[in-house]
């Protein structure tokens, strides 16, 4: 029976190829952090006594809506997959308060300082904690931070090669007289609304470990993040998951959580059924009616829909013929239809946007009735939009924009598609990976850029989408000006250095006129986060809004399974 | 030879469905209740009703429009790059067969190596390289089935080459492009068609294989794979949405290989495709 | 002293194995110029057309694009003879690395899929041959042609909604830890068998067939006519001959099903080389893809190899070519 034996051999040989070497388990990998840990698994309350058997380890296992990480470099970091690690593993001098962003807290700081004058200068000074451990790395066993630390993290967030936030640490110097306290100088005053975001746990103002960084190298750390929160890195699986470790050295206390376990699925269905099968713990959903309800109605699981959301705004980029023409931006803004993606989304998810800055949460914001008497709502009006592209000489024409795959891009894309194609003008779509479209529209691939974002305050938003130093590749500070705004410039700065909050909102608010009328952007809606979640996870506060874009995990959430 | 073709009841069986299927996508334009493009997001995802018989998706589009339509984009596809292949390929074949020595070896043995790839990673390959849009597709499996025809060819040739009626044109002044014309291409063209009704089912596959996971046609244009794949998400609470796509494509291309099943088993039994 | 069969058979393996060299060569030349040779700039394609000149140039740069092509091809070349698969162009992750820990789940699925395949495929393709022209033979028939129709990522799905979501028998995400058995196993299955399903209809196609032939064959006719009882004779002559055929096109199958694995492991959000694959290839990462393809050459250009060995073994006539 020789065939028979052929046959064998070859299963046989295809089996122990696969039995080899087994360097399969992800914690054999290089970029995982070697730990310098004890045996027994963390204990679940720092006030708990020693068990006499082992506790479970409690673990936390999201999922999230991407392929693969960005960077886990937290002044670069934008992404919502991204932004949560960050959020995990380190701490700003404040923080918003877990799951209200209207209050602050302090955090690497023990208290939020009022601002002095000093020779015409605005001083702010941060005492810090004592004894908040950086997270050991790579033979490192971690160590105290300093101000040194501090001024380290501030200073690479303010240097445009070394972060994508460094716009908004303009005209800042960062000094460390002594161990625990650091100086914020500016050289022209702000308010605390503006300028305390800058140092809270969110974008700019997240601390890094300098040693760990200058060690490692600015390259590995995207991959190998190295903080002081309550959990730190612990492996990188490519296209897999991110693991972090519970850091017992927290200085708020052990988390309860051992282990969060961030996994790459850029798949809904597989999240979704993830979650309903208990496979996973936290999922991110789809931002849209029929989702949540289909969710709320499943067993065992339940969905968080919380806000601020982020605003949805179209973005058009003036080089790009015939966008150059105002009246033909117009007409897409009149082409347009608000209530249509209202009723897309759904209720429970999306509120109309009538400004760049939403008004319901934020000074500066424009409501419907200013927006409308000023003329710059922009009705839906296919006609009306039909006879200002003829007039233009811009009857049809077509253009093509990258999407992400990702769901709230590409259905804003395919619905804009529709409703473009209603008056004469064909949005071709090209979709590629989340993380693709957000390289390709900072190299300014995009004619019509949808952005889905949070700032959190009016001057952060104006600044970095229509200030001139933030046009795509060109600009000073290149961020994310994508439709190559410079007209109100000189407004925005007057506005940041105005100390009386009216006034300051005025000026915010003419600003944002002056885009609506240019037609510089088109605000669309604002969109709320939705996570589906497995109703034994207690995130252990009141979730009701965050900036970390997912629902974040502190030392006191925990999985009552 | 027909004889035979009729007795087969699978095939004709195939035959019926396959024109069952062109016709629709013919006549897509004409019987389709709704314009499969127009969007209504205030009635979305529901499940067959009247007006709207295998329901309606996530845009507020209607599903059996949409399947009509993605029948169109499918077999158009399917046959444009089974063209693209053949004519490719049959070039390459009869060149090589015709012409011999160095020429013929290179390529016979790119083909060879070309033949063993698995079909849907070179299509993935090459799709990722040209990026996605309906001619790029079209292209992309044409360029990937050519290296079968090229088989196909190759070999008739080959032994038409030393026919003495070859040498004889040849005598009387005939060049080379006349007697591809007239001699070598009629000899293979029954087994070509039989390749190509064959591969029309697989070109279709591949379609739906690349537009599932992203490469394939862009939004919005129907295809069924890219309905199923945004049906997917819809997967536990409205299901219909792939697998209406899903059974058409699964007809569809039953019914082409029975078709090609039905001829090949009247050319040539042996025949391993 | 080594028999003359013998003799030829190592002749016969060192002369394949000695072919299979240069078509890896041909098929790598082949990887390398569809990168660099498709219409319009690699890294224009990277990052889109309307990206700025000195992005573009920066992608150029790493890529290795200013050099000259030659100088290209030869790096190419040398680092693959290093086993030096680059890194990607995204996260910097040396790809060999990536590779190794996704192969091991590749692996077991498509090996499984093919061990499903012949359980099933070859009792099921030679049962219908015999009861030719019966229901059996007809829901078989069916049955084989559904399963080369179905696009594999559907079957998935159907797979997906009757076992994970109606039944809640299986997990749906992932590979599973690889040290676990049981949890690998548990994880396994339904791709496995989406996979197992469509090749069974391939084999049974080809058994029955093969089956068909020899059945009819003189020399069997011949041994029923000199009164051997039907079993006797049907594994005696028919079965043996019946499998050659199957044997060999079992790596050809292989060689399709590698493709469809590439889209179970995408449906089922499973670890491997294809969902590697399309991952590089949704984020544009030409290192990547490249290297992925090399491996898939090699593969494709080792299964040739077994099967031509493996028929040199079960038909001596083969050696002698």
């Amino acid at each position: 029976m020789k065939k028979l034996t052929v046959v064998l051999t070859i299963l046989a040989t295809l089996a122990l190829v696969q039995c080899g070497p087994g360097p399969a388990s992800p914690t054999a990998e290089p970029t995982e952090a070697p730990v310098v840990e004890e045996e027994e698994p963390p204990t679940e309350e720092p006030t708990e006594e020693p068990e006499p058997t082992e506790v479970p380890e409690q673990v936390l296992r999201i999922a999230f809506d991407a392929s693969d990480l960005s960077t886990l470099d937290p002044h670069f970091a934008a992404a919502t997959q991204d932004r949560a690690i960050v959020d995990m593993v380190f701490n700003g001098l404040i923080r918003y308060k877990p799951g209200d962003i209207s209050q602050f807290e302090p955090d690497l700081a023990q208290a939020i300082p009022e601002p002095t004058m000093e020779d015409g200068q605005q001083v702010w000074v941060f005492a810090l904690r004592e004894g908040v451990m950086c997270h050991p790395w790579n033979g490192n066993e971690g160590y105290e931070l300093t101000s040194e630390d501090v001024v380290y993290s501030l200073e690479k967030a303010a240097n445009p090669d070394r972060s994508a936030y460094a716009g908004e640490y303009t005209g800042m110097t960062f000094e460390a007289p002594d161990d625990y306290t650091v100086r914020v100088v500016l050289d022209e005053p702000l308010s605390p609304a503006l300028l305390l975001p800058k140092v809270t746990d969110y974008a700019g103002g997240f601390v890094v470990c300098k040693q760990a960084v200058e060690d490692l190298g600015d390259e590995a750390i995207k991959t190998h993040p190295v903080g002081t929160g309550p959990f730190r890195f612990d492996s990188y699986t490519p296209m897999e998951n991110v693991t972090l470790a519970g850091n017992e050295q927290y200085f708020r206390g052990a988390p309860n959580l051992g282990r969060v376990e961030a996994h790459y699925i850029p798949d809904i269905s597989s999240r979704e059924l993830g979650v309903r099968e208990g496979e996973i713990d936290l999922a991110e959903g789809l931002r849209e009616q029929p989702w949540i309800e289909k969710m709320e109605g499943a067993e065992g699981v339940t969905v968080d829909v919380f806000g601020p959301g982020e605003t949805v705004v179209l973005h058009m980029n003036q080089t790009v013929e015939p966008l150059d023409d105002v009246n033909v931006r117009q007409a897409i803004a009149h082409a347009l239809a608000r209530e249509d993606f209202l009723a897309f989304f759904g209720e429970d998810t999306a509120d109309p946007l009538y400004s760049p800055v939403p008004v319901e949460f934020l000074a500066g914001g424009l409501t419907m009735e200013e927006v409308e008497e000023a003329g710059v709502l922009y009705p839906t009006d296919r006609e009306g939009a039909q006879a200002l592209l003829d007039e233009a000489g811009a009857e049809s024409f077509s253009l093509t924009s990258n999407t992400s795959e990702r769901a709230s891009y590409r259905r804003t894309y395919e619905a804009i598609q529709d409703q473009l194609k209603q008056v004469g003008i064909t949005l071709n779509l090209e979709v590629v990976d989340h993380s693709t479209m957000h390289s390709l529209i900072r190299e300014d691939a995009n004619p019509l850029i949808v952005y889905i974002a949070w700032r959190p305050n009016a001057d952060v938003f104006l600044t970095r989408f229509y200030h001139s130093d933030s046009i795509v590749v060109t600009g000073e500070n290149p961020d994310t000006n994508f439709s190559h705004y410079d007209q109100i410039d000189g407004l925005i700065e007057q506005a940041r250095q105005e100390t009386d909050p009216d006034a300051q909102a005025e000026l915010w608010k003419d600003a944002q006129m002056q885009i609506l009328e240019d037609a510089a952007a088109y605000p669309l809606f604002i969109l709320k986060f939705v996570f589906g979640r497995a109703e034994y996870v207690d995130f252990g506060y009141d979730l009701q809004s965050t900036l970390a874009l997912y629902p974040q995990i502190t030392e006191n959430t925990q999985v009552t399974r | 030879m027909w004889v035979t073709f009729k007795r087969n009841r699978t095939a004709l069986v195939g035959v019926v469905l396959a024109v069952v299927v062109i016709l629709l996508a013919i006549l897509a334009p004409w019987i389709s209740p709704h314009d499969p493009l127009k969007q209504n997001v205030y009635h979305r995802l529901k499940g067959p009703e009247p007006g709207h018989p295998l329901g309606v998706d996530d845009f507020g589009r209607d599903v059996l429009s949409r399947v009509l339509w993605g029948a169109r984009t499918s077999l158009v596809v399917g046959s444009a790059s089974v063209l693209v292949g053949l004519m490719v390929g049959t070039l390459l074949g009869i060149v090589a067969g015709f012409k011999g020595g160095r020429l013929e070896y290179v390529i016979m043995r790119a083909v060879d190596v070309l033949l063993s790839f698995p079909t849907l990673i070179m299509g993935l390959m090459v799709m990722a390289i040209l990026g996605s849009g309906m001619t790029k597709l079209i292209l992309a499996i044409g360029i990937v089935m050519s290296p079968r025809f090229a088989r196909v060819a190759h070999g008739p040739t080959l032994s038409i080459r030393e026919k003495e009626f070859v040498m004889a044109a040849r005598a009387t002044g005939a060049d080379d492009l006349w007697i591809l014309r007239h001699h070598i291409l009629p000899n293979i063209l029954g087994e070509l068609l039989v390749m190509a009704s064959l591969w029309m089912a697989t070109a279709i596959r591949i379609e739906a294989n690349l537009s599932f996971i992203g490469l394939g046609v862009s939004p919005p244009t129907p295809t069924w794979g890219n309905m199923i794949r945004d049906g997917v998400k819809w997967l536990t609470n409205a299901p219909y949405l792939s697998t209406f796509p899903g059974l058409a494509i699964l007809i569809t291309v039953m019914a082409f290989n029975m078709v090609g099943d039905g001829l090949r088993d009247v050319a040539d039994p042996k025949l391993q495709v | 002293m080594l028999r003359a069969g013998e003799k030829a058979m190592i002749a016969y393996i060192l002369r394949r194995m000695l072919v299979s060299v240069p078509i890896l060569l041909v098929v790598l030349t082949l990887v390398f110029l569809l990168v660099r040779i498709a219409p319009g700039d690699p890294a224009v394609a990277a990052l889109g057309d309307y990206a700025s000149q000195e992005a573009v140039e920066r992608m150029r740069q790493r890529m290795g694009l200013n050099k000259p092509l030659w100088m290209q091809y030869v790096d190419f070349l040398g680092q693959l003879a290093r086993g030096d698969l680059g890194r990607s162009l995204i996260n910097d992750v040396p790809v060999s690395q990536q590779i190794r820990r996704v192969l091991p789940y590749t692996l077991e699925l498509t090996g499984s899929g093919i061990f499903v395949g012949l359980l099933f495929g070859i009792p099921l393709g030679i049962v219908t041959a015999l009861r030719r022209n019966t229901l059996l033979d007809y829901a078989g028939r069916i049955f084989g042609l559904a399963g080369l129709s179905v696009p594999a990522f559907y079957l998935g799905i159907l797979l997906m909604l009757l076992f994970a979501v109606e039944l809640d028998l299986f997990p749906v995400v992932g590979g599973g830890e690889l040290s676990d058995l049981r949890d690998n196993l548990h994880h396994l299955f339904l791709p496995a068998l989406s996979l197992g399903l469509i090749m069974t209809a391939y084999i049974t196609r080809m058994a029955r067939s093969a089956m068909l032939e020899v059945l009819n064959a003189d020399y069997m006719r011949t041994a029923r006519a000199k009164g051997l009882q039907e079993r006797v004779v049907l594994i005696r002559h028919g079965l043996r001959t019946a499998l050659i055929p199957v044997v060999s096109v079992v790596g050809v199958y292989s060689i399709v099903l590698i493709g469809s694995s590439v889209m179970t492991e995408v449906v089922f959000s499973r670890p491997g080389v294809g969902k590697l694959m399309v991952g590089a290839m949704k984020q544009r990462d030409y290192t990547t893809l490249q290297s992925i393809m090399v491996i898939y050459a090699s593969f494709v250009v080792i299964i040739n190899l077994i099967t031509d060995i493996a028929y040199g073994l079960i038909d001596p006539r083969i050696r002698y070519e």
